[in-house]
């Protein structure tokens, strides 16, 4: 604790990534009961509102509906996908890229064929276009198919470092030892390696954050009721030369949030990377 | 040059199987999914038998298998199929003029963020420790993971909204050519390079403040040579080679990039089109639209394999001994 206290003087930039990040999970947690709109009630006499009007500090779209609240709400589902995404992705990462490296040979090969097949085709190209088919996205089916998308790039971490630490001797005592290849992987191996994990992980978050955000602006995210920040700015690119806060505020709460992760996960890089 | 030809036909095999597996799955996908295209054309209120008579008709009550199986013998034969929702519309008619579309816009970002990311890079790599580079490496760091969609937005209501200089939408009116009407590629293409010089500028910067640091710099600079020459002539070569890779990498964004900005845009290009053909579950037409961006993706990458190998003689002589 001391030492990342000593690390965050020496890098005041993370200070304000981690106090963004903190309001927007607070916002997301605390922010829709205080509020005096729903995000989905309908001001009729207010519609395109300027921000300030009638209580609603951030402005009306062309329906009525409370900008803010829909972003306070919508900030919900982005940040449990995206969590939930880049902790799932780096689970099954980890399963498959440790298992290919470690038992290596032909499991190694018919894992580096099936990645090529799954990087071939750009991740959102191919989220979109299976979320697209499914239809009705869930956070449930979301969350699984960005997973999935994910997986080649941090299984092949997983891989990577999992290389460089098979060949250390203490895995070979635990393999004279005669411990089974899950022991030795998971409790002997894993906890060496939690550093660069940690640090694919938290950058996975800015990526997941940017891609949950891309989906739901192609109209493939979270159905309708659900406001979600993406759709926000596509529904409302129509009035943009006449309302422009009903596209801008959605876009700054994006930008704020990516940048703000952005700044974190560097924070934790270089934090981890200095450790060693 | 043997040996370029064996990488080449190996990449090549393996793109083809990559391309049927791919292929195979988003018709078993379409499958197993509600939603029946007949039923979509003819609209809710049409009776069961026409929507019958219509699956007849299109071939849709042939057994799945069959279908893939005929479809992929079109495709050999570089018949894309008719679009299933567009009645009598084959897909090769309107599929190159959108791809055409497509490659100019990534084009006009690839001469943009390229030379951009290289240079700032560079520039934050010789300054590290500045104020300079810390300006740079904090915008890198802020676009590196922002979506396509919000610089956009922001550049919009710029260059669009505020200044008027530029189309808030990307449309080119009826019976003229996109080349008639370039200032719709820009705004499009700006938005694309800024999440693309995050990650570019930042490899560049840490590859060039490697290189700086290594003997061969020391020493001709401790010759007394030039600054700027030893920058230019020793220093950019090296660092180069781990960008040209990240570049190659970043296509896959770069195409997910190009179908984002192309719907905030109404850019007339194929990520449109493939949000048309998602939505209207037109399976020839998604299939056709995912086989070629998966190609054009491919062989970027391939490319860039090469290029590198050739650039780096101690991964071509390597590979030249075996």
């Amino acid at each position: 604790m001391k030492y990342f206290i000593y690390q965050l003087r020496k890098h005041p930039l993370a200070i304000v990534g981690i106090v963004v990040i903190l309001l927007w999970i607070f916002a997301a947690a605390f922010g829709p009961s205080m509020l005096n709109y729903t995000y989905t009630q309908l001001d009729s006499d207010h519609q395109m509102a300027r921000p300030g009007e009638n209580g609603h500090i951030l402005g009306t779209d062309s329906l009525g509906r409370d900008i803010l609240s829909r972003i306070v709400v919508g900030s919900r589902s982005i940040l449990t996908v995206a969590l939930f995404t880049s902790i799932v992705s780096t689970l099954i990462g980890i399963l498959i890229g440790f298992s290919a490296g470690y038992f290596g040979g032909l499991t190694d090969t018919i894992f580096l064929r099936a990645m090529d097949i799954l990087m071939a085709i750009p991740p959102l190209v191919l989220s979109m276009v299976v979320l697209g088919i499914l239809g009705d996205s869930t956070i449930f089916s979301l969350t699984l198919i960005v997973s999935i998308a994910f997986v080649p790039a941090t299984a092949r971490v997983s891989r990577g470092v999992l290389l460089t630490e098979k060949s250390q001797e203490y895995v070979s005592a635990a393999r004279i030892r005669g411990e089974s290849h899950f022991y030795i992987m998971f409790v002997e191996i894993l906890p060496n390696t939690t550093g660069p994990i940690i640090v694919e992980a938290t950058a996975r978050f800015a990526y997941s954050i940017m891609m949950v955000a891309s989906l739901g602006f192609l109209g493939v995210g979270l159905q309708p009721p659900t406001p979600d920040w993406g759709m926000m700015v596509i529904e409302n690119k129509p009035i943009i030369a006449q309302a422009p806060w009903t596209v801008l505020f959605p876009a700054l709460a994006i930008a704020s949030l990516v940048i703000a992760i952005s700044i974190f996960s560097d924070f934790v890089s270089k934090v981890l990377v200095h450790e060693r | 040059m043997n040996n370029f030809i064996q990488i080449i036909i190996r990449k090549v095999g393996s793109l083809l199987a990559t391309l049927l597996v791919m292929s195979f799955i988003i018709f078993m996908l379409v499958e197993i999914m509600p939603g029946d295209v007949a039923q979509m054309i003819l609209g809710q209120s049409a009776t069961e038998e026409s929507v019958a008579a219509l699956r007849e008709s299109r071939g849709l009550n042939d057994p799945v298998l069959v279908r893939y199986g005929r479809w992929v013998v079109n495709v050999i034969q570089g018949d894309l199929g008719e679009s299933i929702y567009m009645q009598g519309v084959t897909i090769n008619s309107i599929l190159w003029r959108r791809v055409g579309h497509s490659l100019i816009l990534a084009f006009a970002a690839f001469i943009l963020f390229v030379p951009l990311s290289i240079f700032f890079g560079v520039l934050a790599g010789v300054k590290e420790k500045t104020v300079t580079d810390s300006i740079i490496s904090f915008f890198g760091l802020a676009t590196m993971a922002l979506p396509e969609f919000v610089s956009g937005v922001f550049l919009i209501s710029i260059f669009a909204v505020q200044m008027k200089v530029f189309p808030i939408v990307s449309v080119i009116p009826i019976g003229e050519s996109l080349f008639e009407n370039l200032d719709i590629v820009i705004l499009p293409a700006l938005s694309i390079t800024f999440v693309m010089f995050g990650y570019i500028s930042r490899m560049q910067r840490s590859s060039m403040i490697i290189v700086m640091n290594s003997d061969y710099i020391r020493a001709a600079t401790l010759k007394g040579m030039p600054r700027r020459y030893v920058i230019f002539r020793h220093a950019l070569k090296n660092a180069l080679l781990p960008t040209i890779t990240i570049i190659g990498m970043n296509m896959g964004w770069l195409f997910g990039g190009l179908i984002v900005v192309e719907t905030l845009f109404g850019f007339p290009g194929m990520g449109s089109l493939l949000m048309t053909a998602i939505k209207t579950r037109d399976v020839p037409l998604i299939e056709a639209c995912v086989l070629l961006i998966t190609v054009i993706y491919s062989v970027s990458t391939m490319i860039t394999d090469l290029l590198y190998s050739y650039l780096n003689p101690r991964v071509r002589f390597a590979g030249g001994q075996r």
